[in-house]
């Protein structure tokens, strides 16, 4: 078939020039994995080396498929660590993260310059990982639970202001306009109509939180802040792989009750 | 009392929404505002509590200049002013009682309403403000399980809360049905003869202007252009206001019936 | 108001206020829950008072200034974390796709999917430096090739999740208009499901990839490679000015990561649309129509 011109039947319209960033996204993802992946300048992926290697993880697969469950008595106190010290970095974490979130949210904050400076230093404090804080804590005032409470209230704070802040912005402001017309104040106004709107959300990212504090208060064990994570950073340290499985299969079923009890609540709260 | 003089708004980028407005509502009146959309009625509602800015002029309400209040005196004025909107505003997540104590704010101190425990007194006007719009038995029924009707009148008790001397109704109606139009029209006269609140409403549909406006403004291009009864307003009036012949979008109730 | 309560509406009666048993046990038991963890936690009120100071002097120590001549190193091992991160991603992307289709009550029968949920489920609750440790160190030894794969595998649980709940979400018009029109299982969930979750999947990989430049930064410190060791070294010799330059350079990078990743991401789920609702609340007047 001939192709057809530009002038194409009375009827037809013109095929609109395609985008050009598809294409070019998928070249530019291209390169870098095949340059993230090479032996000189990556990480020398190979699934060779996998294969060959697979016998080598064996042994341990072997260990940590047979838990001994004899190791579950010494876990109970550092798991209830753990717990506390989810719960405590919770509570103050995403306590200050709603006034702040409230500042970093054009719909509350006219101030641009408030808003501007928040907005960077929510950025700046999540761009850390909770373990590197953890890292520098431990270093900075011992081991020990409190190291790791902070560095999990710093990790929490970002997270959850930041998430609350988008919320924020996707409000309906019709109940706010209310508010002015009454003559209420500009903090009467978030609280009765912007806060309201928002509750469900809050709560959620609060159990959402939750649920990665457990998890990471169980990791950042390993650089000595408490919890957990410490008995599993001891350990493997003894190679006693049927003893980490214990440690994992608890972390595992912690985290699936944590979920189970945040869906029900949050059913119940919408 | 509200006082226009040489009252004027012009929005960034250039459009003109009130041109030099002289206008005095007295205390008591039951003002309709008619006109195209774009003509200017809600800046003109809206000027009155100072929700829209003016650029030039004053506007006064009991002889207090809404642009000159500072943030305190606007909060005071805004008290007295009760305003309806057409998409009636409600906090649709909590309850009916919890939206009209939102009028009962400007008096409740800050710590209180952080926590949300308001005083007796508070509660008990915000009761009687469902009870005359007629539906106290939902106060504690969540906003979103009304229907469209109801919640305007949840809309007129937040108003009424406030114990306002004037109401502002930003096309209360122009979401509902003709029915439940015709319920809430009376309600805001009703209010207006017991209460004796001013009371100024934007309304899209002509025939509930001459039915329950006793005073008919007519706005076109930001510019007053009728000031008079409902009753000298007749077909030629409003073919001035509306600068163009009237057509059936314009009345609520359809003419055969 | 006061003035006329003749005149309310007679036949009405205030209903009672409904009562919260419920919310309030539950408030209590929260507040109980957070008394006794603060109670009992195993923390030194002298350390508590001594914190400010020390963290103070600590931080002083790092940023007052850097040692700036360390950006080289530090920038070195950053670039190394992002390669785990990017090819990490790569991985769980690439295997979470197939998972998380088959994984979705709409799409694979009920016992099936419920499997595949529990195993992603199961993946997700290892944290990448168990998978480390535990398998991927021993199995290729020390170094970045180790914590690509345990960052791999360990993305697969919660893209895996992420990906079936976008597809149980689907809206089933256009799946059920291609299975009327004779398409194939394969044929309707390419062109019936998959251009309605295409979207918000791209933009999840996106979102883990931002993740996974934090897990990186950490593997580091088990010795699968990245910027977490050179971070882990300068502060177990206490070298605070070299550890405050490691610190500047990852917040710096993941930042600039992170601002491009959530560019690409809003494109590809507004295409490009602006959103202007918060102005509203500060203009008013754009609410007058």
């Amino acid at each position: 078939m001939t192709a057809t011109p530009l002038q194409a039947d009375a009827g037809r319209p013109i095929r609109p020039p395609r985008s050009r960033l598809l294409p070019l996204g998928l070249v530019v993802s291209a390169a870098i994995t095949w340059w993230a992946a090479s032996d000189d300048f990556g990480v020398g992926f190979s699934l060779g080396e996998i294969i060959d290697n697979l016998t080598r993880g064996h042994r341990v697969l072997r260990e940590v498929l047979s838990p001994n469950w004899a190791f579950f008595p010494q876990t109970v106190d550092p798991l209830l660590e753990t717990f506390k010290m989810a719960i405590i970095a919770s509570v103050i974490g995403c306590g200050v993260a709603l006034p702040l979130s409230f500042l970093a949210s054009k719909v509350t904050t006219p101030n641009s310059v408030t808003y501007l400076v928040d907005r960077g230093v929510l950025n700046v404090i999540r761009a850390l990982p909770d373990l590197l804080y953890a890292l520098v804590l431990v270093t900075a005032i011992g081991i020990g639970p409190l190291a790791g409470i902070i560095a999990l209230i710093l990790f929490n704070l970002a997270v959850t202001a930041k998430l609350l802040s988008e919320t924020i912005d996707g409000v309906d402001t019709g109940p706010s306009e209310a508010a002015w017309a009454g003559g209420a104040s500009r903090t009467q106004m978030i609280r009765s109509s912007v806060f309201p709107q928002i509750l469900p959300n809050y709560i959620a990212y609060v159990l959402y939180v939750f649920e990665l504090n457990v998890r990471a208060s169980a990791v950042i064990g390993l650089v000595g802040a408490g919890g957990i994570g410490f008995v599993l950073q001891v350990q493997m340290g003894f190679f006693a792989y049927e003893n980490v499985a214990v440690i994992v299969a608890e972390l595992f079923v912690a985290v699936f009750l944590i979920e189970l009890v945040s869906i029900r609540l949050r059913r119940r709260l919408v | 009392m509200i006082e226009f003089d040489k009252a004027s708004v012009t929005y960034p980028g250039g459009v003109q929404a009130l041109v030099d407005l002289d206008l005095i509502i007295e205390a008591g009146q039951l003002v309709v505002i008619v006109g195209l959309s774009g003509a200017g009625k809600s800046t003109l509602i809206r000027a009155i509590n100072g929700l829209v800015p003016l650029s030039g002029g004053t506007v006064r309400v009991d002889g207090r200049d809404v642009g000159r209040a500072s943030g305190r005196e606007l909060r005071a004025i805004r008290s007295r002013v009760g305003m309806i909107f057409q998409t009636f505003n409600l906090v649709k997540r909590t309850s009916v009682l919890n939206n009209v104590l939102m009028g009962r704010l400007h008096a409740t101190p800050t710590w209180r309403s952080m926590i949300g425990w308001y005083r007796r007194r508070d509660i008990e006007l915000a009761m009687q403000a469902l009870e005359r719009v007629g539906i106290v038995e939902k106060a504690y029924v969540r906003a979103a399980n009304l229907s469209g009707g109801q919640q305007q009148r949840v809309g007129i008790a937040r108003a009424l809360a406030q114990d306002p001397k004037i109401i502002l109704a930003d096309e209360p109606v122009a979401s509902l049905d003709p029915p439940t139009s015709h319920v809430v029209m009376r309600d805001l006269q009703r209010i207006n003869h017991e209460l004796g609140m001013t009371t100024v409403v934007n309304l899209h549909f002509l025939d509930l202007a001459k039915v329950y406006g006793e005073r008919i403004i007519g706005m076109r291009g930001g510019r007053l252009v009728y000031d008079g009864t409902a009753h000298d307003a007749n077909e030629q009036v409003f073919r001035d206001i509306y600068g163009r012949s009237l057509t059936a979008d314009d009345v609520l109730d359809s003419p055969a019936a | 108001m006061a003035r006329s309560p003749s005149k309310v509406v007679d036949g009405q009666t205030r209903p009672a206020p409904p009562s919260r048993f419920q919310s309030k046990a539950l408030a209590l038991l929260v507040v109980a829950l957070i008394v006794w963890s603060v109670v009992t936690i195993d923390v030194d009120l002298e350390r508590l008072i001594d914190l400010p100071a020390r963290l103070g002097d600590s931080i002083r120590r790092m940023f007052l200034p850097p040692d700036w001549g360390y950006t080289g190193r530090a920038v070195e091992g950053m670039i190394e974390s992002i390669q785990i991160a990017w090819i990490g991603t790569l991985i769980g992307a690439a295997l979470s796709l197939p998972l998380g289709f088959l994984g979705a009550k709409n799409v694979s029968a009920g016992p099936v999917s419920s499997i595949i949920r529990q195993i992603l489920n199961g993946i997700r609750a290892i944290p990448e430096l168990v998978l480390a440790v535990v398998i991927f160190i021993p199995i290729l030894g020390l170094g970045p090739f180790a914590g690509t794969m345990a960052i791999g595998i360990h993305s697969i649980g919660t893209l895996g999740k992420l990906t079936a709940e976008v597809v149980e979400g689907v809206d089933p018009g256009p799946v059920e208009a291609a299975r009327a029109s004779g398409a194939s299982q394969v044929q309707t969930l390419r062109w019936g499901v998959l251009p309605q979750v295409l979207p918000d999947i791209v933009a999840f990989w996106l979102y883990r990839f931002e993740i996974n430049i934090r897990a990186a930064a950490i593997l580091g410190i088990v010795g699968a490679g990245g910027v977490g060791a050179i971070l882990q070294n300068t502060l177990t010799f206490r070298r605070w000015e070299l550890a405050g330059t490691t610190v500047i350079v990852i917040i710096i990078a993941t930042i600039a990561i992170d601002y491009v990743s959530a560019a690409v991401r809003r494109r590809i789920i507004e295409g490009g649309a602006h959103r202007q609702r918060a102005d509203v609340i500060e203009q008013p007047e754009l609410a007058v129509t």
